[in-house]
């Protein structure tokens, strides 16, 4: 990511933009949170580093203020030997002979810078700058040739014959001493965050990649499938990931189980119902042939075959939502094109929607969906039926699809009264579940019918005005690429 | 409108053989399908159908999906494997889409899910037993009265005078031509016209009719495409 890409400015000058870095930055940050942070193992890594971070700045912290203790002490020690041999020398060789051996001592340079200061004030030998303190230790700054400042830790004493002799040496070494050993510390910081997080890495990408394994086979379980399981290892110890796995595939066994029983009762019911009622339905056909003689019968007959034959479509929905929800009732996924889909479902409500009156525009263009046709075009059939019920006759329906960042996107607007937006989720609720009052015509599970097949396909179902009216859409997921359109066959 | 006669409805002597255990079912198609005017064999397990299928006397093989002895889709799978090529109509409870794929990819040739009334199942059956001889669907020009369908330019011609069509409404004028004298319901047209394998609530196949009927009709000539009741369409009864 290029953060700092200079650009032209009106003047034509190259300068940075700010704004731009900052907006950078944020996505940057944005990306971090989602891609990393979002992971247990790289926040637990995270603390793990601030911890090293704090505790070598500690114990840094307390080094060099021991490390500088102990460097002050031993200066001050060879400090205070050069002075007490100068001592010794002056006692020897007396008072005129001093500043020979100070200067010769300073010449040959033995770490130490000297002052000696004669009892009139004047200066008989050594480097050093004046010292303020007569007596005692001091602390004095000079500047060398070659201009560096140099601070100099000082011991001054007055000699018996009135002046004065100061020894000072160059604290620079115990600084070059401190800075190595923050630099050390510094290192070996680096080093520990940077052991501290490949060892996370190394430790808990075998632990994300078993996660991730769990949380893959969750997502295959809500698309439907119920075959998925997780791995396990055998043989090794087992620990809390595994552990997951298990509980997971013991989950999974049981819901198997459970929805494999579902499923068999409502073969059953299917069977046991579907039966009775066709030897209903034959002794009916039978009565309507012997009643061909007498219309006000043949009326009833034909009266109680309708009702039959609402029993059973109602019946049908019921099975059908059922066989879609768990996935059964979906044949392979193909890539078609919605629009062509849509085409066929809308040109077949074209005469019913113009016969009640209404304007039906359909507006489509390519919008490839991965999916099955056949529970596409129930979805549309029900959407348009939903609007043919809940708006009254004359009012104009639109149905659009459109490609949307690759994604096939299905709306069906009404011109109609439409819903206020805080009746919205109420009504989504009445997609997600049977409608416990299903007044009117039909079973009531036209919606529920539409938010199975959009779960089916991984499409969001979302409602909007549409100012005025109904807008409900669907959003499919992009299908996967390497799959082309095939050919949608009648 | 002309009345509808049942007893039109198959050719003299043609064949059904009627796999079913369940003896009441097996006696309401029978009846039926004998006054639709078919012959009407019945076997009550999977071997003894089977056995009396393989013989290849049948024009017609309704097969119960649930059967004793053997299931009615190895029946049909055994069948095929033994180079009969019978059309089979599955005739059955199961009525998922998954069964249904099943039976088609089983070796079926149609599924009608219980409870059916008898005139879808004698429209299906009728279906399939003119299908493998029908000369219609290889002719490029369908004639019922003075309608007549060029099947290379898409056009339809009524006494001569050209009707315009929309392409749905073509495809079902096409479709009732290939089928001629034979009755079509609305469940086969919504499969075979519009695709559709699911039961729309509302009554599209009869708008279009309607829509269609009023192109064709409208020199007040006799209606060609008559409404059978309880059943469904028929364009030129025989």
């Amino acid at each position: 990511m290029a953060l700092l890409l200079p650009v032209l400015d009106d003047a034509g000058r190259r300068r940075i933009d700010f704004a731009a870095v900052v907006r950078r930055l944020a996505a940057l940050r944005a990306w971090l949170a989602s891609r990393l942070v979002a992971r247990t193992g790289v926040r637990l890594a995270l603390v793990q580093a601030v911890a090293v971070i704090i505790a070598f700045a500690v114990a840094g912290g307390v080094a060099q203020v021991a490390v500088r203790l102990i460097d002050q002490r031993a200066v001050q020690e060879r400090v205070l030997g050069e002075a007490v041999s100068l001592q010794d020398e002056f006692v020897i060789k007396g008072s005129d002979h001093l500043p020979y051996t100070v200067n010769k001592r300073s010449r040959l340079w033995r770490g130490f810078e000297y002052r000696l200061v004669g009892p009139d004030g004047t200066l008989r030998a050594g480097r050093l700058p004046p010292v303020p303190a007569a007596e005692g230790w001091s602390k004095v700054r000079d500047r060398n040739a070659d201009g560096r400042s140099r601070e100099f830790l000082v011991y001054s004493e007055p000699l018996p014959d009135g002046s004065q002799m100061s020894v000072g040496q160059d604290l620079a070494s115990e600084a070059r001493q401190l800075a190595a050993v923050r630099r050390t510390l510094a290192l070996c910081g680096v080093l520990g965050v940077a052991l501290c997080l490949l060892a996370s890495y190394a430790f808990a990408r075998g632990v994300w990649r078993r996660v991730a394994a769990v949380v893959a086979a969750a997502h295959q379980v809500s698309l439907g499938r119920l075959d998925v399981r997780v791995a396990v290892r055998s043989g090794a110890p087992r620990d809390d990931v595994d552990e997951l796995g298990g509980a997971f595939n013991v989950m999974l066994e049981e819901i198997g189980a459970l929805v494999g029983q579902v499923r068999q009762v409502s073969t059953d019911i299917a069977h046991d119902l579907r039966t009775p009622l066709t030897r209903v339905r034959q002794r009916l056909d039978r009565l309507r042939r012997a009643s061909s003689g007498n219309p006000e019968l043949l009326a009833s007959v034909e009266r109680i075959d309708a009702d039959i034959e609402e029993i059973l479509r109602t019946f049908d929905s019921m099975l059908r939502l059922a066989e879609i929800e768990n996935g059964r009732g979906m044949a392979g996924p193909v890539v078609a094109d919605l629009a062509d889909i849509a085409s066929q479902v809308g040109e077949a409500y074209r005469p019913d929607l113009e016969a009640e009156g209404r304007r039906f525009d359909l507006r489509l263009s390519p919008a490839p969906v991965a999916g099955d046709t056949q529970l596409l075009a129930q979805a549309i059939s029900n959407l348009l039926e939903n609007v043919m019920r809940h708006t009254p006759a004359g009012t104009p329906v639109r149905l659009t699809v459109e490609a949307r960042d690759g994604a096939a996107a299905l709306r069906v607007e009404d011109g109609g009264e439409g819903i206020a937006p805080k009746d919205h989720d109420v009504v989504l609720q009445r997609f997600r579940r049977l409608d416990p009052s299903r007044s009117g015509p039909g079973s009531g599970l036209g919606l529920p019918i539409i938010a199975a097949i959009a779960r089916r396909h991984g499409a969001t179902l979302g409602l909007g005005d549409a100012g005025p009216g109904l807008r409900v859409e669907l959003v499919f997921p992009a299908p996967p690429r390497a799959a082309s359109p095939r050919p949608e066959g009648a | 409108m002309t009345a509808y006669e049942p007893g039109r409805g198959a050719a003299s002597s043609q064949r059904v053989l009627l796999i079913e255990d369940e003896a009441e079912t097996t006696a309401h198609v029978s009846e039926s399908l004998r006054e639709a005017g078919w012959i009407v064999d019945a076997a009550v397990d999977g071997e003894d159908g089977l056995e009396r299928a393989s013989r290849g006397e049948h024009d017609v093989i309704i097969v119960d999906r649930m059967l004793p002895r053997r299931d009615g889709l190895s029946l049909v799978g055994e069948l095929r494997a033994r180079r009969v090529q019978t059309p089979v109509l599955f005739l059955t409870a199961m009525g998922s889409i998954a069964d249904r794929v099943a039976g088609l990819e089983g070796g079926g040739d149609d599924y009608l899910v219980k409870p059916f009334s008898s005139a879808e199942l004698a429209a299906r059956v009728g279906a399939l037993a003119r299908r493998p001889a029908a000369p219609a669907y290889e002719r490029t020009s369908l004639q019922v009265d003075d309608l007549e369908v060029d099947r290379l330019s898409r056009t339809v011609t009524r006494a001569g005078r050209r009707i315009e069509v929309l392409p749905l409404e073509y495809k079902l004028l096409e479709f009732l031509m290939l089928n001629a004298g034979r009755v079509v319901t609305r469940a086969m047209l919504l499969e075979k016209v519009w695709g559709f394998h699911f039961d729309p609530r509302t009554n599209i196949v009869e708008t279009h009719i309607s829509r269609l009927r009023a192109k064709i009709d409208q020199d007040g000539g006799p209606p060609l495409i008559v409404t059978v009741r309880g059943a469904g369409y028929v364009v030129g009864a025989v």
